[in-house]
């Protein structure tokens, strides 16, 4: 597990991440002259109260700690370049530190590649690279909640390729260790593959004259680890699988909810702003779309299409006899004016449940409507209601809930993806 | 399926024979393939390199501080073999992203094919003691270099050079170029200097310090911002201790640049009865500004009428 508890194993962990913190604090009293060769050091603050909880949210209800995170930069040399970025979280008074990335990167391959090694945020989809703090809602879409555990980092090599071409061309391939990805696995027997995850990725991009900028990407993941374990049948066992779920729906939790063999994305983001001019109000649209499939293992299939035949009537949930999960969004964010800006976002999640040898349906719909107020680029103070109705989830929910947040950027605040 | 066989040895050996063409015919002619982080340096290379393949990733209606970095600039960025950029910070928001996606070894480093203007000429308003809370100031000193006649013929004798280093073999070419360029960009400047000598001592609340180095030049003074911290767009309050100092009757205008929101100069104009001048940012900024000399002959011009109406009414 990447998540380094506070207990006596992770101790070690612990300290060094806060030696390494109290370190790098004369570096960025001094960084403030950051250019693009010298260190670049900064620091995100983000801080929150929500009034309920969420289905398989990083935030709980109360008061809370987001991704505080510090984060490291710079050029190595002339041919390297290295992150650091560390994750300050606190759930339910226990205090966690992540490192969420720690990479390396070339800067001077010929002919457009990039290799990417350590720790770092998978290329799939469009906000999975991003990071948390330049999210314009509290939370991610529960597509990313379900399938990837909020957003996908891991250990793993990425090379990628930009083609010299006029509209925006790159690909690239990733393999990770796909320890967060795994199937649940409540007996702690089965063997995973060490190296459990591949991806591949493609973008395409340009501008429509000059006010209007476009972004498409198709991703494909394939995890080695993603097939579920047959269930038993002794009562044991399902208790242990329930408080697990119950867990991993609630708490705290990198890991993935719902996981597959296969996992395909599309997504396409657009952006608009009068003369392209950004400072004063602009637009963004994005959509993405989720399919994970084949999770059954085949003797779990085949006594699903029995069930399928003999009993229909018994159980009358839509969900049987799919393979697959599907998650997809599409969200709207408008700045009005360099201090206001409102988002409104809606999802739905489609989902398998395991449950002895069947499979329970699982529905998801999602609302959030967010307003931001950004009295600097640097400071954001956030309002988001969302409205969640959902089907065949254990928890019963409440269905609106209201997060204050603020999110703040410290130091040198590094460039925003597009 | 013979007729199948010979079809695809045909259209392979018609792809190699346009390949051969295609990478010979780069050969022959290599066109330096220039991106500029602003329209202004588009110009200035277009002086001093027409025959190059020129791209701005702004425009004059465009904020340079606030750009995305996009996917259309992220394809320009991997063919360039030049970056031209103003520097002095001001692109720190997505240059270095453009950078980083891009994959263009070429164009990282000044000692290859990145050139920063700042870092060729003494900016001004260099600050010691940088902080946040002074709003988003460059310690590097004031990088909206253009408006400055002197620093940009400074900055079109290092950009030669550098286009020098870049493509050797046509080094006479440049050198002709830079010659006709400063001939005439001296011209220009000594014409600019005398015109502006009616403008000295002209008073202007001005948006930003966008206009810092032709306010400089011309012996113009800013005596108020319209923002209350560089990067900040007005606030009521603050737009109030404008008209209050606006009151005291020694101001002759409001001046904004082509990018800049109209709204709290519109009202501060309507409060005090002071005209608002709308100035090019930089070549494309309006009509008339179609290059660097057309942009400076067209900005004084501006300044000149308004400023001359506004001695005829004190009159």
């Amino acid at each position: 597990m990447k998540n380094m508890k506070f207990s006596p194993t992770r101790l070690s962990a612990k300290v060094s991440a806060a030696l390494a913190m109290s370190a790098l604090i004369p570096v960025l009293a001094q960084a403030q002259t950051p250019t693009l060769s010298n260190p670049t050091v900064s620091a995100i603050l983000d801080g929150y109260y929500q009034s309920e909880n969420r289905l398989m949210a990083e935030r709980t209800e109360g008061f809370g700690l987001g991704e505080t995170e510090l984060a490291f930069s710079a050029s190595i040399d002339d041919m390297f370049y290295g992150k650091l970025t560390t994750v300050f979280e606190t759930h339910d008074g226990e205090s966690e530190v992540n490192v969420e990335e720690a990479f390396i990167q070339t800067m001077a391959l010929p002919n457009g590649f990039t290799v990417r090694a350590g720790r770092f945020l998978s290329d799939i989809g469009y906000l999975n690279n991003q990071h948390l703090h330049s999210d314009s809602f509290t939370s991610r879409p529960s597509a990313y909640r379900a399938f990837l555990g909020g957003h996908y980092f891991d250990d793993g090599l990425r090379v990628s390729y930009i083609a010299p071409t006029d509209l925006y061309w790159t690909m690239g391939a990733e393999v990770f260790s796909g320890d967060s990805l795994r199937a649940a696995d409540e007996h702690g027997e089965r063997e995973f593959d060490s190296t459990g995850v591949y991806t591949a990725f493609t973008k395409f991009g340009g501008d429509i004259g000059v006010e209007s900028s476009w972004q498409l990407g198709f991703s494909y993941l394939r995890n080695e680890n993603g097939l579920l374990t047959p269930e038993e049948h002794d009562e044991h066992g399902e208790d242990d699988h329930e408080d697990e779920h119950a867990e991993d729906e609630h708490g705290h939790s990198h890991s993935a909810s719902y996981t597959g063999k296969n996992t395909y994305v599309a997504d396409f983001v657009f952006k608009w702003a009068p003369n392209g001019n950004y400072k004063y109000q602009h637009l963004t649209l994005s959509a993405e779309y989720f399919r994970v499939s084949d999770f059954m293992v085949p003797e779990l299939h085949d006594e699903h299409e029995e069930d399928e035949h003999h009993d229909e009537e018994e159980h009358h949930d839509e969900g049987h006899g799919k393979d697959y999960h599907q998650a997809w969004y599409v969200s709207g964010v408008y700045q009005f004016s360099p201090n206001w800006s409102a988002g409104l976002r809606y999802g739905e999640l489609d989902a398998q449940l395991q449950h002895e040898e069947h499979f329970d349906a699982q529905e998801l719909k999602e609302t959030e409507l967010s307003i931001a107020w950004h009295n600097s680029h640097f400071s954001t103070v956030r309002l988001e209601f969302s409205h969640q109705s959902n089907v065949g989830f254990d928890n019963d929910l409440s269905d609106n809930a209201i997060t204050l947040q603020y999110v703040m950027a410290l130091g040198a605040h590094g460039a925003h993806q597009f | 399926m013979l007729w199948l066989w010979g079809l695809t040895v045909h259209i392979n050996f018609k792809l190699l024979i346009s390949g051969v063409l295609l990478s010979l015919s780069q050969q022959a002619f290599a066109q330096v393939n220039i991106f500029t982080c602003e329209p202004e340096y588009a110009a200035l290379a277009e002086e001093l390199a027409p025959e190059a393949r020129i791209y701005s990733a702004t425009t004059a209606m465009q904020d340079p501080h606030l750009v995305q970095a996009r996917p259309s600039l992220i394809a320009k960025m991997r063919q360039a073999d030049l970056v031209i950029c103003a520097g002095a910070e001001l692109e720190i928001g997505w240059l270095p992203m453009l950078q980083m996606k891009a994959a263009n070894a070429q164009v990282r480093s000044t000692d290859k094919g990145l050139f920063f203007a700042a870092e060729h000429v003494d900016t001004l308003d260099k600050m010691a003691n940088v902080d946040r809370s002074m709003g988003d100031v460059h310690s590097l000193g004031n990088p909206h270099l253009h408006f400055s006649p002197e620093r940009m013929l400074l900055i079109a004798k290092a950009l030669t050079k550098k286009l020098v280093q870049l493509d050797a073999e046509q080094t006479e070419a440049y050198e002709q170029r830079l010659q006709s360029f400063s001939k005439r960009w001296q011209a220009a400047s000594s014409k600019w200097q005398e015109v502006a000598s009616q403008l000295k001592g002209m008073k202007v609340i001005a948006y930003h310090s966008s206009f810092r180095y032709l306010f400089d030049f011309v012996g113009i003074e800013q005596v108020a911002d319209l923002e209350p911290k560089p990067g900040l767009p007005p606030t009521s309050a603050h737009l109030a201790s404008l008209l209050k100092r606006a009151k005291q009757d020694d101001i002759s205008a409001i001046v904004v640049a082509s990018y800049q929101d109209l709204r709290g100069a519109n009202w501060l104009a309507e409060k005090s009865s002071l005209p608002v001048i709308v100035l090019p940012l930089s070549v494309g900024g309006n009509e008339q500004s179609n290059d660097l000399f057309s942009l400076y002959d067209n900005v004084l011009d501006l300044l000149i009428q308004e400023y001359n109406a506004q001695k005829l009414l004190t009159l």
